[in-house]
This record gives C-alpha cells, structure tokens and sequence, in this order.
C-alpha cells in the first residue's frame, strides 16, 4: 500500500519531501556530532597556561634557545666594529667612539639601543661577530614612560675589546641580567610564581 | 502560596490568618518576601551562570577560563557586575532618551516575573496559577518590548538592525512555543505548572517526551523556539556579534547594560525548568507519588534536587549548544520557523489527539511505546558519550608523544 | 565617500536597473565592527538586511612599505616584508629573496630550498588556521577558531624554536635562511603532523559538516570562474572557483617540482561552483596537502650548506625582474627594479588580499548584511596585506 502511494506522488513532490526530512535528520545529526567534539574536550588538557601566575617550568626553559628577545650587550667582549649599527634597518642602535686625545686611546663612550623602535629581526645580532650583541629571553619591557625604553649600555666609557685569535668561543653572558638591570621599569612588573605540582 | 502563608500565620501568630484584621498586611509582607527570594535567586544564578558557563566554554576551548577573582575564580561575576555598576551610565545625545531609560526595566521585569509561576519542587511555587504556562510565556515576551525600545531609541543602525531581527524572531517562534506547549495541556489537562508536572511521572517512559513521537517532536520544538525566545546561539541574532558589533544593546553601558546579559542568563534558568517541568517531568521522583503519601522533609528535599539536576542539565546542554553552533542567518531563522517547525507542531497536535484517543495512557501498547522511546533516547545519549570518548582517544597518544604531558585532564581537576 | 547622499546618487548612477529605494541609507561597516579583519572599512548601501551595495574602501592600512624597500639596502628590507601580510610571513620573505637572487644572480643552496618549503607550507597551514577558523568566528562559533588557534601555537612554537620569532619570522635571507634547523626539529614537525592530521577530521565534524554551517556558506557569494578569473582573483579563491592555477604546480619555482601533492580545486562541494563553502573548503584541503609536502621534504631534505655566500653590502646592477611565489591568499609577487646602488630603485609588491577585495563590490550585490561577513571571511582578506 505504501508503494503504490509513493507511486502515485509526483516524483518531484517526493524528492522534495525526502530533501525535507533530510534536511532535519542531517540538522541533527551534525549538531550531535559537534557536540561530541565539544564533550570531549571537557576530558582534555587546556593548552593555555597562567602567565604569569601558575608556570609549570621557569619562563627561561619555556622559551626556546633561539628566542628573538630584547636584546643585551656585553661590552667587554664589544669591539666596537659599528656593523650592528649600520646594518640595523631602522637605526635603532645608536653608538659613539670617543678617543683620548692624549693617548690616542679609543673609548666607546655610548651604546644605546632603542627598544620601542626595535622590531626584534635579529640582523643586527647575525653580523656581530664577537657574539656580544646578543637577544635575550626577556619580553616583558612595559613601561611607563617611553624614555625608559631607551637601554644605555654604557655607564663609564669602555675600552673596546681586542679579539684574541686563538680564543674561539667567548664566553658572552647571554643570561639576560644585563638587560633586566637596564629595563628601568621592570621591577614594577608582576614576579613569576611556579606551581606546586610542578 | 495562600494555603503556605495561612499556614504559617497560624503556626507564629496560633490564630486563623482569616480572622485577623491585619490579613491583608500579612499577605502585602509575605508577597515581598516571596518576590525578594525569586529575585535574588535569579540574579544568583544569573550572575553564577555567567561564571559557570564562561568556565565550561573555557574548557571547551582548551583554556582555563577565570579564575582569579575568589578561589577558582567563584567571585568573578561579582568583580564583573561591580564594574559595570561603576562605569558612567552614558546615554547617546540623539537617543530617545526617556525610552532609552526605561526599556531595560521592560526586559528586568519581564525576565523576572516569569519566575513567579515556575515551580522548584514538590508544591514550591510562588504562586500556583491556573494559566501559569501562558502566564511565563505572556510575561517573557515583554523582554521584546524592552529589546526593541531599546534598539529603536539608541538611534543607531546597528542597534535599530538589532531590534528589528528580534520583533521579527520572537512574533515568529511565539507561535511554535505556544503550539509545542499545546501538547502538554492537552496530555496534562491543566495549564498549571504543578498539576502538569503532577501528571507526569518520575521514570523517563512516564515523562511527557517520550509519551509518543508526536510529543518527542514537541519537545525538539519547544526546546528550539524557547533557544529562539531567549536570544541564544543559534539564535542570538538580535545581538549577533560578529554582525551587528552588538546589536540591540550597542549603545548602552553601565548598569543599563548589565541588565540585557543579565536578562539573557536568567533566561537560562527559565528556558531550563519549562522544559524539565512541560517534557522531562519535574520534580517527579523515580517510583514515588508525592500526592498519594504524607509530605515529609527529605522528599521535599529529593524532589527539589532532581528539579535542580534536570534543570541543570538542560542548562548545559544550552551552554553546550551556545558554544558548538554557528548563528543562523535571519532569513533562515525565519525559514526554519514557518517551514519546519510551525507545520510540525501542527501535525504533532493533532498526531497527540489521536494519539491520545488510539493508546491511553496505561493502556499496554502505549506504555510499550513509551519504554521503547525511552530506550531509543537513551540510547542516542549513549552514542554521543561515544562519539565523544571516539574523539578523545583518536587524539589522546598522539598529543601526548606532542606535549609530553598526560592528556587526561577530567573537568573536576579544576586547574 | 563623506557624503552619503553623494555616494548614493553614484550608485544609482552606477546601478540604473535597481529601483530606486526612498529609505535607502549608507552604513559603516568598519573600521571597528568585529569581523572586519583588521582595520578594514565597507560603505554598505542598504534599506533592510538586505543590501544593495558594499563599498570596499582601500587604504586604511597603508604603510608604505614599497617606499620604504627605496630607502633600505637589499638584505635590511627582509623585516619589512615580514609586515606584509602577518599571517603568512615566510611567503613575503621567499619572494622577496627570490626576487634579488634572480636579479643578482645568486644560486640557492639545494637545502635552503628545502628548508624555505618546509617554513613555508607550515606557514601556510596557520595561515589557513586563521582564515577558516576567523570565518567559522565570524558566523558566530566561537569554538572552532579557538581550535585551531591551538593548533596554530604548536607551529608558533615550531617557528620560534627555528628561528626565535613567532609571528613575524625575517627567517629567510637573500641565498638562503639565516639559520640552519635544530636538530630535534624535524621530529619536532613530525609529531605535530602525527596530532595535526587527525584532527582536521575532528574540525570537520565540529564545523565544517554542521548543517547550519554548510547553509550559511553554500550558495553565498557565487563567483563564477569568468568573474574569477576577470577580476584577478588568485591563489584559494581562485581555485574555489575550478580553476586550477596553483603556481607550485604551474610555475614549479624553488623544488616544488620534488614532491607529490595535489591541487584541490572547489567543486561544488555543498552548493554552487565557487560559493563561499567551496573557498572554505578548499583551505581546509589545502591543509592536507601541505602535511604531504612537508612529509616529503623532511625525507628529501639534503645536507650542506643553508646560504650561499653573499656579499654584506650587496650592490645589484641595472636590472628589473618580477618573481611570484604561491602565498596562502594566492599569488604574491614581487616586481623590482635595480640600478646599480645597494638598494632597490623601484618594488612593487603585488597580493592576493588587493585583488579579493576588487571582487566585493560585485560579489555582494543582493547579499544580506549577514552574508557580507561571510563573503569577506572567505576571500580571506587581511588588511595590511590589501594596503601594504
């Protein structure tokens, strides 16, 4: 009985008829679907983590080796070549040589970087060849004011450094300390605080 | 209510509240009593649902969510609410700006009232109106009134957009409501949310949803147009987001604001209970009638706390929906109500008189149905459970070979 | 554009067979609604949800960057080009490297190619993370853009353990890359495409295959390939369209011609040819397939050298050229001109976000405000990239 009614329906009447009732079976059927994947992410690990609060390693472990931090520099491994300087595409790297007129000695008398105009490409540390220009793993510099974003490297005139040929390795001090000394505002920052359960 | 107050005039005062001459006082107190519980229970849980559903949301986005305010975060909706209390109540220059004022009070009293005639337990209603369904459906759709005064006064396009997508929704999906609503008057014979719930039972197959398939439509109605009604993704097209920057509430801020969202989750709760008490049997409990035994504490109590759970439960299906689902374009919205769920409310009225007549409700066949439609939901349920275990262990080795940590992280384990 | 009613008379002018709406009003669609993308501006023309007109208004976001290229040598203007399209970084770097290496002559180590492929095809599935899961944001899941922001920290998290930048990388030099990969990181990608693969599959069932979804997007904004192809479209969008032009296949530049992949093309999928499902999907393929090219390389990938030895003030002789690489929005190419100083005379860099947005104007004739978000989202259009 029921085949001879289908028959009897215009084939079109009924497509239509079978398109609407689709239509609701495949509603619900994809919501179902969809929720399922919500569900299950109820029983997952949340992927975010509580900066700066709850951290499950020190950031320095977090971050990569290769990290594109503020950058810091070592000025007693700085030979004072200015290729840092030249090669920055937006001048940020500001650095002055001074020489005594007495004993003809040359003294770097300023090394500033420009963190608010820094743009962190990594060509500046790239050509340093001594390896004292270096990035951090410091990327927290918020300040109050934009003055203090201006780091001055040098306090007391420094002699350039002469690079020894047989020393290959120089042992720059790429911890992130001078940075952190010289980003003025830091200390107002929130402290990192590790977990219990780490 | 009356019998409750008389009652307990009688028990503090040991005379009849009918012969004291201050009757009508007592009545006055006890009214603002009732209305101050209901009130600050459904800004409770308001402000709670804020909080518990941005957590869930949270984990089902692989995040924590908030959870610095308090211990775990519990106070967060106070620090929110606090906030808005304390920003400027800007009112645009060219708004209407007495309609502007007043239509938020459209939506708080709105929303709130419906809470007079929804039950919590076993005879626990504020009152106990012989309307009561029509009565929270009348009620609720003076938020409308709130949302499009609101739109139209703020005298901005995007609000004006978000005003008139919600005249156009609510006039649609009042009537599937009232349709789908239809069917549990006619199964229960009253209108009173209490006597519906009394006819209902407290096993799954004594509940109205799976009273015939009729019914189980209705409920996929009902529990769609009530979405509709209050604003929720699928439907939050009046707010829409990502369309209407925010909708009707564009131009508000402030305490004004706060109404609106307010609004929207004590709707959950709302949303929540009509559907536990018109398909999913109320307080029913499990193998008790209340009415046929004395009344005593602890049933009251398990009566109360199964109302809660499927009210709950409901409420994070919502939830559950709200964060899954894409909104529905406006002329689709319209679509799926005129082309969908309009005539298949029809059908499935007249479907349950028949049906009514063909198979009572203890006859055996009936009852067979019922168990069998029972055993089919509850088996859908269980594929979902599945589906969703389906994906977590698809995922689970490879992301632990990924991130090196154990993957299981259960939603108790709060972080 | 500052007078509605000006604009108005325009597009009537324009649009003589439309009737003539009384209650016609123009409508600011950006800079800051929610789904614009950035910082993009519509003029929409409108009586109700249904729109008449949406304007495109091009030129909030321009920076100046080719005038820049003028005034920066060869080697200090590859940052630059990482601020060309944010998302998809590692492409504006490539073709602006291959550009110089072609007009300086300069040959590219055998593993700096494979290496650029590899940080390019992963580039190109957060880029496509973003533009599906920004359209899903746009039509109001939140849930699934979420996702793939997930999926997309753990190829952050690749791209910073490579070359210390998540986002805007400058990891490409001219002949080569500027450092070499760590040695941990191939099994590194490895394991993320072990976990990524199968969850394409779990996105689709979350997103891509929810009927709600499917009826917001198929049917919506059909470009036919004529339009397709009249009004410049490239790279996803064109392809959504049935046409097959993918420039790693056609053009084979850098080892492309190395591996097996496939170029999915948009079919129709839930709708008509070239619908916004269709542009949705094909990114959601394309995913696939970079997960097969990267495989590859990372089996192929060759020993020695990862930058040919080039001059630190390269100076480039009279010469113009124009390179073209296949980015995640479609062609990019990079037209310059040298004359003999260290930095460039003249660069012009063509994208694939420029022409979408041509197609607006078009495509939204009749569209519902709703579907304009949709339209944008699936032509996948980032701001500054349309600028520059």
């Amino acid at each position: 009985m029921v085949s001879a009614m289908e028959t009897a329906v215009n084939p079109s009447v009924r497509s239509a008829v079978r398109k609407y009732f689709k239509n609701i079976y495949q509603l619900f059927y994809s919501i179902l679907e969809g929720m399922a994947v919500t569900f299950s992410y109820l029983f997952r690990r949340p992927i975010t983590i509580q900066y700066p609060y709850k951290l499950d390693k020190p950031m320095d472990e977090i971050i990569p080796d290769r990290f594109r931090g503020i950058l810091g520099v070592d000025l007693r491994y700085c030979i004072a070549c200015r290729l840092c300087q030249t090669t920055c595409p937006i001048a940020c790297i500001a650095i002055d040589l001074e020489r005594n007129p007495e004993t003809k000695e040359r003294f770097i008398t300023r090394f500033d970087i420009d963190i608010s105009k820094c743009m962190f490409c990594g060509l500046c540390v790239e050509v340093c060849s001594t390896g004292t220009l270096h990035h951090s793993k410091i990327f927290d510099g918020t300040s109050r004011h934009v003055e203090n974003l201006v780091l001055e490297f040098v306090n007391t005139p420094v002699r350039p450094f002469i690079k020894p040929k047989s020393i290959e390795d120089i042992p720059v001090d790429r911890s992130g300390a001078i940075t952190r000394n010289k980003l003025k505002d830091f200390f107002d920052l929130p402290k990192f605080r590790l977990t219990d359960e780490a | 209510m009356k019998a409750f107050a008389d009652k307990l005039f009688l028990n503090i005062f040991h005379i009849q509240a009918a012969d004291s001459p201050y009757l009508a006082l007592w009545y006055v107190l006890m009214m603002f009593l009732v209305s101050f519980i209901l009130l600050n229970f459904a800004a409770l849980f308001a402000g709670i649902a804020s909080y518990v559903e941005r957590r869930i949301a949270a984990r089902m986005q692989n995040r924590i969510g908030p959870n610095l305010v308090g211990p775990q975060g519990i106070l967060q909706w106070l620090a929110d609410g606090l906030k808005m209390f304390l920003k400027e109540d800007l009112v645009p220059q060219t708004a209407d700006k007495f309609i502007f004022r007043l239509a938020p009070y459209f939506v708080f009293a709105g929303l709130f009232g419906a809470f007079v005639a929804l039950p919590f337990g076993y005879g626990i209603v504020a009152a106990d109106l012989n309307v009561g369904i029509y009565y929270i459906l009348a009620i609720t759709s003076l938020v409308v009134v709130g949302i499009i005064s609101g739109g139209w006064s703020s005298n901005s396009k995007w609000a004006l957009f978000g005003a008139l997508r919600s005249a156009a929704q609510i006039i649609s999906y009042e009537i599937p409501t009232g349709l789908s609503l239809m069917l549990v008057v006619m199964l229960a014979g009253s209108l009173s949310t209490q006597s519906i719930i009394e006819s209902q039972g407290g096993w799954p197959w004594e509940w109205f949803v799976f009273h015939s398939p009729f019914t189980l439509a209705g409920f996929f109605i009902f529990f769609i147009s009530s979405l509709a009604e209050g604003n929720r993704v699928p439907f939050d097209l009046p707010e829409a987001e990502s369309e209407l920057v925010s909708g009707f509430n564009t131009e508000y801020s402030g305490l004004r604001f706060l109404i609106y969202p307010m609004a929207e989750w004590a709707n959950l709760w709302v949303v929540g209970a009509m559907v536990t008490l018109t398909y999913l049997g109320g307080w029913q409990i499990p193998g008790v009638r209340l009415e046929t035994i004395p009344s005593s504490v602890l049933l009251f109590l398990i009566s109360i706390t199964i109302f809660f759970i499927k009210t709950l439960a409901v409420v994070f299906i919502v939830i559950q929906l709200r964060w899954t689902l894409p909104r529905v374009r406006v002329d689709q919205m319209t679509l799926i109500c005129w082309t969908y769920l309009v005539p298949i409310a029809l059908i499935c009225l007249i479907g349950t008189m028949i049906w009514m007549l063909a198979f009572p409700w203890k006859s055996v066949f009936g009852t067979a149905i019922r168990i069998l439609m029972s055993t089919v939901g509850g088996s859908v349920m269980i594929w979902c459970m599945l589906r969703a275990r389906h994906n977590y262990v698809i995922d689970k080795d490879r992301f632990e070979k990924l991130k090196g940590i154990p993957a299981w992280y259960p939603p108790w384990k709060l972080p | 554009m500052k007078n509605p009613a000006k604009v108005n008379e325009a597009i009537r002018h324009l649009k003589p067979q439309a009737a003539p709406f009384e209650e016609e009003m123009s409508l600011n669609f950006g800079p800051q609604h929610p789904s614009t993308h950035g910082v993009l501006n519509f003029l929409v023309v409108t009586d109700g949800e249904v729109m008449h007109q949406a304007l495109p208004n091009i030129g909030y976001l321009h920076r100046g960057i080719e005038k820049l290229a003028e005034m920066t040598p060869y080697s200090g203007f590859m940052p630059y080009t990482d601020r060309v399209d944010y998302l998809a970084a590692m492409f504006a770097n490539q073709v602006f490297a291959m550009a110089v290496e072609s007009l300086a002559e300069i040959e590219v180590p055998k593993r700096a190619e494979y290496l650029r492929v590899i940080v390019c095809e992963l580039n190109r599935i957060a880029s496509h993370f973003i533009a599906t899961g920004a359209l899903a944001l746009d039509l109001g899941a939140v849930t699934p853009f979420v996702q793939w922001l997930r999926e997309r920290e753990f190829i952050n998290d690749i791209m910073e353990a490579l070359c210390g930048a998540r986002l805007t990388y400058n990891y490409m030099r001219i002949g080569g890359v500027s450092v070499d990969m760590p040695g941990d990181l191939p099994d590194k990608i490895l394991r993320f495409l072990d976990h990524f693969e199968p969850i394409i599959d779990e996105y689709n069932r979350l997103i891509s295959n929810n009927e709600i979804f499917v009826k917001r997007l198929a049917d919506v904004a059909v470009i036919s390939p004529i339009d397709a192809v009249n009004f410049g479209l490239v790279g996803p969008n064109l392809r959504a369209s049935g046409i097959g032009i993918d420039l790693r296949k056609t053009l084979g530049y850098s080892v492309y011609p190395d591996f097996d992949f496939e170029v999915p093309l948009g079919k129709g999928f839930r709708g008509a040819l070239g619908d916004a499902y269709d542009r949705y999907m094909v990114r959601i393929l394309e995913m696939t397939q970079s997960c097969r090219i990267i495989r590859q390389a990372l089996e192929k990938i060759p020993g020695g050298e990862y930058r040919a030895n080039v001059k630190k003030k390269l100076k480039v002789e009279e010469n113009e050229v124009y390179s073209r690489v296949e980015s995640a929005r479609g062609e990019m190419g990079v037209y310059l001109i040298s004359d003999g100083t260290d930095r460039p005379y003249r660069l012009k860099i063509k994208t694939g976000s420029f022409t979408a947005m041509s197609i607006v104007e078009k495509a939204s004739q009749g569209l519902m405000v709703a579907d304009l978000i949709a339209l944008i989202g699936s032509l996948d259009v980032v701001a500054p990239e349309v600028d520059r």
